[in-house]
């Protein structure tokens, strides 16, 4: 793609070129008329001086003949002659070989052919006069061109990498700016005032959109917080209903058992308003304080839990080195749960999951059939289903957290096994 | 026990006030900020229940008074924020527990029992049950004078079965009690049968009675 400021540059050179290039004949024609013109003047002179002098010197037949033949000896350039009558002047141009000059090289002349009378015969001037040649003078004035050209082509880059430089400056300010701009860090964009009103438009025009964005997206936000916050209280009044209702004696054992499928459809909905409400207050970067937190230490304490629940399953832990990160104690202990207890959920009774934690990378993977939808395996919600009992928020979260300490996550699937690798 | 309980939710203090009252609880309640003052300034209880979000002022008010006073009531803040900064904030403020809405009323009674324990540590560590003799600061159970081994998890159980005396406890409950956050993450909630089969197998191989009982197999009782 071609860059803005290279878009006028040729337009001005094409346009240049072409306006020198026609001045070439332009130059042309005009210096060779005013040439022709000088030099026709410098001949009439010449002839009409030549016809007084001679008519002066008032000679004989024969003297003026002796006089025609010396003159025309000691003055190449002029030449008279008797002629048959008098005729209007004229005028010619010739090229041809200068006798004095070596061969192959053509002279140019330009000719006038006057009349006069002397001794009452007519006779004919001719004086000749060398001009320059027309394809010196076009010559000349191309090497002239070109090199106005190739001035006037160093110039405008020049100008135009200084010129655009300095004017364009604003503009790639602000698209560094925009392009750095991220929704999530809460940081709104200042534009750096400049002097240029169309810049300082746009400027202003962007500000207003990245605002009335910033503002619904943080509308947004609050909404989800707020929502699941408000949705907590009536959770409570149904999960205590429920606890109040299981009390009773006279409960049938089928009752029981619709009250237990509510318990868990309860504790479902709870958790993903929970986790809805974890999601939105990481956004709303809640989680302020960092601390620096022994990633290895972490690690085991969450096995030890995890090991009682999943008795039957065998967890192998690598680690490499001991790399400690700084982030929210909170944070990242949510987010290596959420991804441990992915890899327990899904794998049989009796395999095993892997855990191996290296410098920059834990990568936790597990036995599995087929590979997951790697796009969709962040999104909210888009793996759940009545299967994965899960809230479909837990890789959501992961991802958010990681986001937050510009971590990666990411999936693969090879030879059979599901992986997630976070690189710190 | 006197509880009062701060909760400007009617329904969800109805459910607290009729599930302790089984539970030899004297329940007072108190629906807004005035009405807690006036109730802490007044009386002495085992262990006030609080909302952090009332009409009228906010539940670190509450508790700032309480402290002020001087008062030794147990304080467990039930909130719908579950924030850590307002957990944090609590327990700095001498709350003895923090409980996020929603939550198992088997959980509140647990909690309760625990810390009107801890409080009034002098005269009840030790719940005698037929017997059973459990010590909740040294954490060991006797029967007829032999220690039974528990692990952290069955002692746990334990515990909150003694709190719930009586009333028919969820395995999502149970579930949610042992595992916390984790349990969350569950398919399922069978583990807990494992932890269950063991404390009642430890219990019954060294001679203490039968109080827990399996109803239906979808629930738990502590029958005294």
């Amino acid at each position: 793609m071609t860059k803005l400021l290279d878009k006028p540059l040729k337009a001005f050179t094409i346009y240049a070129l072409i306006v020198l290039l026609c001045s070439i004949p332009a130059y042309f024609l005009i210096i060779d008329l005013i040439w022709v013109y000088q030099v026709n003047e410098h001949n009439q002179v010449v002839s009409r001086t030549t016809k007084k002098n001679i008519s002066a010197l008032k000679l004989d037949d024969a003297g003026l003949d002796s006089a025609i033949r010396l003159w025309n000896r000691l003055q190449p350039e002029t030449n008279i002659r008797p002629a048959g009558s008098l005729k209007a002047d004229s005028t010619y141009n010739v090229y041809r070989h200068d006798a004095d000059q070596h061969i192959g090289t053509y002279d140019r002349f330009q000719g006038l052919v006057t009349y006069f009378e002397l001794n009452g015969k007519p006779y004919s001037l001719t004086v000749e006069s060398n001009v320059e040649e027309s394809y010196e003078t076009i010559i000349a004035i191309a090497l002239i061109t070109i090199v106005f050209f190739i001035i006037l082509l160093v110039g405008f880059i020049r100008l135009n990498k200084r010129i655009s430089k300095k004017l364009w400056k604003p503009f790639y300010q602000t698209l560094d700016q925009i392009k750095t701009f991220d929704l999530n860090s809460h940081k709104a964009i200042d534009f750096e005032e400049n002097n240029i009103a169309e810049f300082e438009e746009l400027n202003s025009s962007i500000n207003k959109l990245i605002r009335s964005n910033v503002a619904v997206f943080h509308q947004q936000k609050e909404f989800t917080e707020n929502a699941s916050h408000e949705l907590q209280t009536p959770l409570a009044i149904m999960q205590s209903k429920l606890d109040l209702l299981m009390q009773d004696p006279s409960l049938t054992s089928d009752q029981s058992y619709i009250i237990e499928e509510l318990n868990y459809a309860m504790s479902r909905v709870s958790r993903i308003n929970k986790n809805l409400l974890l999601l939105a207050k990481i956004e709303n970067q809640q989680f302020a304080d960092l601390e620096e937190i022994r990633i290895t230490d972490m690690i085991g304490e969450i096995l030890e839990l995890l090991s009682n629940l999943f008795e039957a399953k065998t967890i192998h832990f690598r680690c490499d080195s001991e790399p400690s990160l700084k982030g929210n104690r909170m944070l990242v202990e949510i987010m290596l749960n959420n991804l441990l207890m992915n890899a327990l959920r899904h794998t049989d009774a009796d395999a095993e999951v892997d855990i191996l934690l290296s410098d920059s990378e834990l990568i936790i993977s597990n036995k599995g059939l087929a590979a997951l939808d790697a796009d969709r395996l962040f999104r909210r919600f888009s793996v759940a289903s009545s299967q994965t009992p899960g809230s479909g928020l837990g890789l959501s979260i992961v991802k958010e957290i990681c986001n937050r300490y510009q971590w990666t996550v990411r999936y693969e699937f090879a030879d059979h096994h599901h992986r997630f690798i976070i690189r710190f | 026990m006197k509880v009062l309980i701060i909760e400007d939710e009617a329904e969800l203090a109805k459910s607290m006030v009729s599930y302790l009252s089984g539970q030899s609880y004297l329940c007072e309640l108190a629906v807004d900020y005035h009405q807690a003052m006036e109730k802490i300034g007044s009386y002495q209880y085992d262990c006030i229940l609080l909302d952090l979000m009332l009409p009228g002022g906010s539940g670190m008010m509450i508790l700032d008074e309480l402290k002020a006073q001087q008062k030794e009531d147990g304080v467990i803040i039930i909130s719908a924020k579950n924030s850590l900064e307002d957990k944090i904030k609590g327990l700095e403020l001498g709350a003895d527990d923090y409980l996020a809405k929603p939550f198992h009323l088997s959980e509140l009674s647990a909690r309760m029992f625990s810390v009107i324990r801890r409080k009034n540590f002098a005269n009840s560590n030790v719940i005698t049950q037929g017997n059973l003799k459990v010590d909740l600061l040294a954490k060991s159970v006797e029967v007829s004078g032999e220690t039974v081994l528990l692990t952290k998890k069955e002692f746990d159980l334990l515990v909150f079965f003694i709190g719930n005396k009586n009333k028919v406890i969820s395995k999502s409950a149970l579930a949610e009690h042992l595992s916390g956050d984790l349990a969350d993450m569950l398919d399922n909630h069978d583990f807990i049968y494992a932890h269950i089969k063991n404390l009642k197998k430890k219990l019954s191989e060294s001679g203490s009675g039968n109080y827990l009982k399996t109803l239906y197999g979808n629930g738990y009782k502590w029958e005294v």
